[in-house]
């Protein structure tokens, strides 16, 4: 019997080791060794919680089952790797022995078992993660850009259709502060699968022959430092996305090396003959106005267009009107989770009044600051207006009012403002007064005397 | 003792939904590495590491030798369950960035834990920071899941390694100040 039932153990490939109350192993069998990679004599370790740690914890479960107070204890799937770290799965059962305060653990191979398991939960779960993607990616979009203005509501539109077309180039402009990073990222997230990778290049951050190499890499020796033949950022991308911050810091000999990427989405390291296809989305990020970049000569106008294809202007904070209150509200609760000050709930009348008077140079950054500042400082549930420090405003940035050689008409101009405030308050003639700086008055007036009204 | 220095052995548990990074968080903890494929894990796999000596109060050094338990099957607690759980010193509970419902998960899965657990410290792991550039929801449902098992909150990319080590750190100085010494600490033979 006892022979008949080894080969029943051995056909099963269940293993068998003896131990004593205190848990020192007494016996490993034939079958149980080959399972655990163990030499014919010996074993190396003294007690059972050695050879399976997967029983610590577990020891007075396994003294009751010796005591005969408990019937069994079972641990199902122990993960082990073999000497060619190959995954193996171990069932492990802990039994009376058959003398006294003697104890049995039976090992069974159920590698293949475990392995059907794993590929039906993998399965299971991929479904699962795939449907969350594509949840998680719709819900991003809305969720990372805040506002509901227009401003707002159109960068969203653009960049939902953008993430459809992983390959299309885009243009990020808008004054500095204004999320084009953000927006880069959420272009990224929800149109990239989740391992593509988000390379970051600052285009001012360094010398040109130095972003030569980062951007194109390099053969051992094309330079004196070169020791070794290195790829350049836009191919170590690979189906990710590249973002080219301040691409109008781009010297000129660099912009035509780039348009020849773009068309070609090729790259020739510096040294090589070898052209490596590049298959990364490019988006550029710029806080210059490009076009009048083109115009003083500083900005290849090719380049330009080549970009231009698909342009975000992603707006000021000023022009999202209500907007500033609802990331302030937002940036209110990150803080508050952040510095523990979950009992500051919101902001005074006040202090909402002024976040909307004020016009916000900085944009989001500004805000942001703004919002944090106060945060580390105050002591009361709602901030108030004095605790929000904001920087001066620029009023009528002289960039807006040069002159054209031709030379221009005032008037049309002036109605040409009119208009566009209106739009951008929705018609709201005190809103727009005060984004043009007169009195509600002088705008009845002034529309009046254009027909406007 | 090995040098004049204790070696303490203690189990940590990794919990949390399936493919929040818990083995990936153990593979950047470990061996410093991570794999892009995502392989999801069945029964349990134990990883170990000896962390660097500390003074434990006494003008004697001690150092942690983590047995860091990485536990399958979440969505049912039963005997099996129990016994991985049973002996834990510390655990680290982990929800996906991304995923609103695995910070949710939590609750229950804590609570599964502190069953066999009851005074263990848990550390909650807001993974996959790569992923979502923003503190969203999710963050927010974790801190109050964090806050009321008492536990302290962190935001991890295993990808990156972003605030991996720092994690495991925290839970470790959690062990040191002794919030196990009136539960279900490292049993006989530990």
């Amino acid at each position: 019997m006892q022979a008949a039932l080894s080969r029943l153990l051995a056909f099963k490939r269940i293993g068998i080791i003896r131990f004593a109350r205190d848990l020192g192993l007494v016996d490993v069998d034939a079958q149980a060794r080959r399972m655990l990679d163990l030499p014919a004599a010996g074993v190396g370790v003294e007690s059972l919680p050695d050879l399976f740690p997967e029983l610590i914890g577990n020891e007075a479960s396994v003294r009751n089952v010796l005591a005969g107070k408990r019937i069994a204890l079972h641990l199902e799937y122990v993960n082990r790797r073999d000497r060619q770290g190959e995954l193996r799965f171990l069932d492990l059962l802990v039994l009376a022995g058959e003398r006294k305060n003697e104890g049995l653990l039976a090992v069974e191979d159920v590698s293949e078992k475990g392995r059907m398991l794993q590929e039906l939960t993998q399965q299971r779960h991929e479904l699962l993660l795939y449907r969350n993607a594509v949840h998680f990616r719709e819900h991003l979009i809305s969720e990372a850009i805040l506002g509901r203005s227009p401003a707002i509501e159109k960068v969203r539109r653009m960049i939902r259709k953008i993430s459809r077309v992983p390959s299309a180039t885009v243009l990020l402009s808008g004054e500095s502060g204004t999320g084009k990073n953000l927006a880069a990222r959420v272009i990224h997230h929800s149109s990239m699968p989740a391992e593509a990778p988000f390379v970051e290049i600052n285009c001012a951050a360094l010398p040109d022959n130095l972003m030569e190499a980062e951007l194109f890499g390099y053969e051992k020796g094309a330079f004196t430092n070169a020791l070794s033949t290195r790829a350049g950022l836009l191919q170590e991308a690979g189906n990710g996305t590249v973002l080219l911050d301040e691409i109008g810091e781009l010297t000129v000999p660099l912009q035509a090396k780039l348009l020849s990427v773009l068309e070609e989405h090729k790259v020739r390291r510096l040294g090589s003959n070898r052209e490596v296809e590049i298959r990364a989305r490019i988006i550029a990020a710029t806080n210059r106005d490009l076009e009048r970049e083109v115009s003083a000569g500083r900005f290849r106008q090719d380049l330009f267009y080549r970009l231009h294809v698909v342009a975000v202007r992603m707006p000021a904070l000023r022009e999202m009107d209500q907007d500033v209150l609802q990331i302030a509200e937002h940036l209110l609760k990150v803080f508050a989770i952040e510095f523990k000050k979950k009992s500051v709930r919101g902001f005074t009348p006040a202090a909402r009044k002024r976040l909307l008077n004020h016009s916000w140079p900085g944009n989001v950054r500004e805000l942001r600051n703004c919002i944090e500042r106060a945060m580390i400082f105050t002591e009361s549930q709602r901030i108030d207006a004095d605790e929000l420090t904001l920087l001066a405003s620029r009023r009528n940035p002289a960039r807006s009012l040069e002159i054209p050689p031709e030379g221009l008409d005032l008037e049309a101009v002036e109605r040409q403002l009119i208009g566009a405030a209106l739009q951008r308050s929705g018609r709201n003639k005190s809103r727009a007064a005060q984004l043009l700086g007169l009195s509600r008055d002088t705008l009845r007036y002034r529309l009046k005397k254009y027909g406007m009204g | 003792m090995d040098g004049g220095i204790c070696v303490e052995k203690k189990k940590i548990c990794l919990l949390g939904a399936f493919a929040v990074g818990k083995t990936s968080l153990i593979q950047r903890f470990v061996n410093d590495r991570f794999g892009d494929k995502y392989l999801t894990t069945i029964g349990v796999d134990i990883s170990q590491k000896l962390l660097a000596p500390f003074d434990s109060g006494n003008g004697r050094m001690c150092q942690y030798h983590l047995l860091i338990w990485d536990i399958a099957g979440m969505d049912r607690f039963d005997k099996v369950v129990e016994s991985y759980y049973r002996g834990a010193a510390g655990a680290l509970a982990v929800a996906d960035l991304t995923r609103e419902n695995t910070a949710s998960d939590l609750t229950r899965i804590c609570r599964n834990f502190r069953t066999v657990c009851p005074t263990v410290g848990i550390l909650f792991i807001g993974n996959k920071a790569d992923l979502h550039p923003l503190k969203g929801p999710v963050s927010a449902v974790l801190e109050q899941v964090a806050e009321s098992f008492g536990g302290q909150c962190r935001v991890t990319s295993a990808k990156t390694g972003a605030g991996v080590a720092e994690a495991f750190q925290l839970l470790a100085e959690t062990l040191e100040k002794g919030l196990d010494a009136s539960g279900p600490v490292a049993p006989a033979g530990f």
